[in-house]
């Protein structure tokens, strides 16, 4: 096989400058890959020269696959950075390849009836070869696309104490929710029997009720209605005399940004699926 | 070009069956089409006839591309429903095309000198349809992530 497919390697790498030139040309007027072309030219020719030098490396290689390994992650990064769409990426590739055979045909490279026999193998060859780039280079958009969502949401599972805890991590919320509203019962207490007060303390209990709402989503929004009930009940029982009117809105703002929050969160969490 | 290639796409359709059966093997035990693993045999079989039905009738469409728009963004919405990862869908189509070659090959498709010639020709059209179909299938699939993402951000 490789017999077959060295003369057609022989001059790919004599004539990647002119192949590549061609296909630069080629794909950066393309329909099919209309991102290519506000890109420098010589950024583009290179691309190809790298492509069709990796040719001889892989024919000789023990493990094609392995060895292609190296600029088809490359080849997908130096994309991704600069927000090719995958479709391109992979059009662009097909591409080099179509520029390849084209170049060989043009210059008459298998004439004879045993040449159109090592063209058939050559083509052969040449077709596995790019089934493994593409393969590689669709495999790491995407471990690139998860890569960037999992930076993004990065942040956010951190609060929600995700990963490493494992079970653990839901004991741990249960717990600390606890504690929590143990600490804005007391604070209630507090507040109205001693100090007289409504205000103030209450802005502390969004504390537990943005947790709650990342930790649990939509359930979250029954810490808030236990924090609101908590405050009109004691507002009742202790604060006689005092209007109502304040404590309603506070109780009420408490819910709205629980529910708010929960169900932001829902979404974020169907997106984390997904990836 | 049309009489030439036409000996490897009769062989396919009239062999959908066959063909279709070893690549559900391969698929179902090659490393880099995991997903498939667990799907029923029937099942993935009918993937694959489904695909080389379509295939003869893009193959002699004088407008393929379109065809393959038309046939294939359905093809790529259901695996892409059914969760397989775009680099295994693609490495199951390129298994398709190597599975369809390797029986005209087994059957000595193209044997004597002047059949070669045809090997060529049949190969060279073979790829276009199926660079046709891979780009379709990606760029679907690219679409269904984007639409979803999108989605997710308006119920946030």
């Amino acid at each position: 096989m490789q017999a077959y497919a060295a003369k057609l390697i022989d001059v790919i790498e004599s004539k990647a400058t002119n192949i590549s030139g061609q296909w630069a040309d080629d794909v950066m007027t393309h329909k099919r890959t209309p991102s290519y072309h506000s890109l420098p030219k010589d950024m583009v020719i290179n691309q190809g020269i790298n492509f069709y030098m990796l040719f001889r490396r892989m024919s000789m290689a023990e493990n094609p696959y392995e060895e292609a390994k190296t600029f088809s992650w490359q080849y997908a990064e130096d994309l991704y950075k600069k927000k090719i769409p995958l479709q391109e990426a992979t059009y662009a590739l097909m591409l080099l390849r179509r520029h390849l055979w084209l170049y060989a045909e043009f210059q008459g490279l298998f004439f004879t009836a045993l040449e159109k026999q090592q063209a058939v193998e050559s083509l052969n060859r040449t077709i596995l070869l790019f089934d493994y780039v593409s393969y590689q280079v669709i495999e790491k958009y995407q471990e690139l696309i998860i890569g960037s969502v999992e930076r993004r949401l990065g942040a956010i599972k951190t609060l929600m104490m995700k990963g490493r805890m494992g079970s653990e991590g839901g004991t741990l919320k249960a717990a600390l929710m606890t504690i929590f509203l143990l600490c804005a019962c007391l604070l209630t207490y507090y507040s109205h029997v001693t100090l007289k007060t409504e205000i103030l303390f209450t802005h502390l209990f969004y504390i537990p009720v943005i947790f709650a709402s990342i930790w649990w989503g939509k359930k979250g929004i029954f810490t808030a209605l236990f924090l609101g009930v908590l405050i009109l009940t004691s507002h009742a029982l202790f604060l006689t005399g005092i209007p109502f009117s304040g404590d309603i809105v506070r109780a009420g703002m408490l819910i709205v940004v629980g529910g708010v929050i929960g169900w932001l969160m829902e979404g974020i969490k169907k997106v984390e699926e997904m990836y | 070009m049309k009489a030439f290639t036409a000996k490897l796409v009769d062989l396919t359709q009239k062999n959908a069956e066959t063909i279709a059966r070893q690549w559900a093997k391969d698929v179902k035990t090659n490393e880099k089409t995991y997903t498939y693993h667990e799907e029923s045999e029937e099942k993935i079989i009918r993937q694959a006839k489904y695909f080389y039905n379509n295939f003869q009738m893009m193959f002699f469409n004088e407008s393929p591309y379109e065809q393959a728009k038309e046939v294939f963004e359905k093809y790529a919405e259901e695996r892409y429903r059914e969760g397989v990862p775009l680099h295994e869908a693609l490495y199951a189509l390129i298994l398709m095309r190597r599975h369809m070659w390797l029986y005209a090959e087994f059957q000595s498709l193209f044997n004597v000198e002047v059949e070669h010639r045809q090997a060529v020709e049949s190969l060279s059209r073979t790829i276009l349809m199926f660079d046709y179909i891979m780009y379709v299938v990606t760029r679907q699939y690219w679409k269904l992530m984007k639409l979803e993402c999108q989605a997710k951000e308006n119920t946030r």
